[in-house]
């Protein structure tokens, strides 16, 4: 489903991000980026969902080269991949209900269908007494299972988290955690990048370890 | 075409929603285009008001014969008998007496023309010319100038010719003062949606992530320019009917003075419409370049 083959993405400024990485991705893979901060991780991801370009080499996702993709087919690609960030991203001017709609707004669904769909997103990550409340109000373990429902209300055969428990006390790392299990279980693609070990060990999967840009470590 | 329909409909009340959710900043912004969209709007109304009460003026062009002090009968025959010819359509005799007791009446100058003890005043004709284009006239006049006994002709449509070359000249005007103020609508309105789209950054990242074409993000503010255009036009509209209704007396009480009736003209239903369309218009490119603008600058979100 993703394949990386020597790839470099070097920053404006020098700073090289990743080095010559080549890895590959089947199709409903679970699979943890590990390393320091500032290993490559982000930008890893980055590359995937087409927020960045690689500087040299090709990186290719459902069999499109994402470096050649002209900027009208990036939405497109961007539909079929939820995103969960570790700052949530949720927009604080409108209602839960509202954030999860978004995604299928923009898609151009139907606004009943597409409330129902939202619904049943918010109801499956547990927040569906909250669904007219402000983002504002949740917790940071509510405001992170809202970005993930936000993530998925589209149904996107690959889901990308960077560090979504990185700000999160260990019970709530936990719940979500077991969320993105279930996903895993249904046939979902999964590449997380996390800190945290105990996650990787309950869940299982590859790890990619990455160090200064490169990856060290591979195990299943 | 379902689709296409629902993303309008979306935009649309998105539009109606941020428009209403800074009603000063909305009111602020269409007061500006109105009064920049009113200048060059009176100032056509002004020229068409004017246009008409040169219309009304004698608009077949006259030349007047003032015929010499010591003119004989013979040559007041021959000169009665050439105005008779083909080429005048109607010619009116003012014996000096007539015109005496004329400019005695009208003009309040009695006392002046009872103190004269000779009528200083010419016999004249008025002549009204078949052929009206200038060079007929021209021609026309200078013949008869020439007859014996008249002492000047005098093309009266000079005044009315020289009026429309002015007005020609404000039409321009009004087009090139038109088209400056169309450009400064446009950038009043790029940057209220500027500002606009700076408040709503969070959004427009988030939603790029998430998949959205620069045309779903451009939507909205789109809508946006083009109602804030219209409020524009609107604002516009009050703008001249409130000049319209504080002129009104003084211009009555003017054309009194004149022994005229003549009104101001408001504006008409197409003029209205046309102004309401040039600021809807300008209303949208200026949201459009914002927004591009604004998009390219932040291609890569980050």
């Amino acid at each position: 489903m993703i394949s990386f083959n020597q790839v470099t993405k070097r920053y404006p400024g020098g700073h090289e991000a990743l080095s010559s990485i080549s890895l590959a991705i089947e199709k409903g893979e679970l699979v943890f980026l590990t390393g320091h901060s500032g290993a490559g991780k982000s930008t890893l991801l980055k590359l995937i969902a087409a927020i960045e370009r690689p500087t040299s080499g090709v990186v290719s996702v459902n069999g499109q080269n994402i470096s050649r993709l002209s900027q009208r087919a990036v939405p497109y690609l961007r539909r079929n991949i939820g995103l969960v960030f570790q700052d949530h991203k949720l927009l604080f001017d409108r209602t839960v209900i509202e954030n999860v709609v978004l995604p299928l707004d923009i898609a151009g669904f139907d606004r009943r269908e597409a409330l129902k769909r939202a619904r049943a997103v918010i109801d499956k990550v547990g927040l569906l007494k909250r669904e007219k409340s402000n983002p504002v109000s949740l917790s940071g373990g509510e405001q992170q299972r809202l970005c993930i429902a936000r993530a998925l209300v589209s149904r996107p055969a690959l889901l990308l988290a960077d560090e979504p428990t990185g700000n999160l006390d260990a019970g709530y790392a936990a719940d979500i955690m077991a969320m993105f299990h279930d996903f895993h279980q249904v046939g979902t693609t999964l590449v997380i990048a996390t800190h945290d070990d105990r996650a990787i060990s309950a869940l299982g999967g590859r790890t990619l370890h990455l160090d200064h840009g490169k990856i060290t470590e591979c195990a299943a | 075409m379902r689709h296409w329909l629902r993303h309008q409909k979306h935009a649309l009340a998105t539009a109606l929603r941020r428009l209403f959710s800074q009603p000063l900043v909305t009111l602020f912004t269409a007061l500006a285009m109105g009064v920049a969209i009113s200048l060059p709007s009176a100032l056509y109304l002004m020229l068409g008001n004017l246009n008409r009460l040169a219309g009304d003026l004698p608009a077949q062009p006259e030349i007047s014969l003032f015929l010499s002090a010591d003119v004989s009968p013979a040559q007041k025959n021959l000169i009665a008998s050439r105005l008779r010819q083909e080429d005048i359509a109607q010619a009116r005799h003012i014996p000096k007496a007539q015109a005496l007791a004329a400019l005695g009446a009208s003009q309040g100058l009695a006392d002046i023309t009872a103190g004269l003890n000779d009528n200083p005043l010419p016999d004249a004709w008025i002549v009204r010319p078949r052929q009206v284009t200038p060079d007929a006239l021209t021609r026309l006049a200078g013949e008869l100038g020439k007859l014996p006994g008249v002492a000047e002709t005098q093309l009266d449509s000079e005044w009315t010719e020289r009026l429309q070359a002015a007005l020609a000249i404000g039409r321009t005007g009004v087009w090139l003062l038109g088209s400056l103020f169309a450009i400064a609508l446009m950038a009043i309105s790029s940057n209220a949606i500027r500002a606009r789209v700076l408040t709503r950054r969070d959004e427009i990242h988030v939603s790029r992530l998430i998949g959205a074409t620069h045309r779903y993000i451009r939507r909205p503010f789109l809508y946006l320019g083009a109602l804030q255009g219209l409020l524009g036009g609107l604002a516009a509209g009050g703008v001249l009917a409130l000049a319209g209704v504080m002129l009104r007396a003084p211009v009555a009480h003017l054309s009194t003075l004149y022994g005229a009736s003549f009104q101001l003209l408001p504006p008409s239903g197409n003029e209205m419409a046309i102004v309401l369309a040039i600021t809807t218009a300008t209303g949208w490119l200026g949201a459009w370049i914002a927004v591009t603008r604004t998009l390219h600058q932040t291609a890569t979100p980050r």
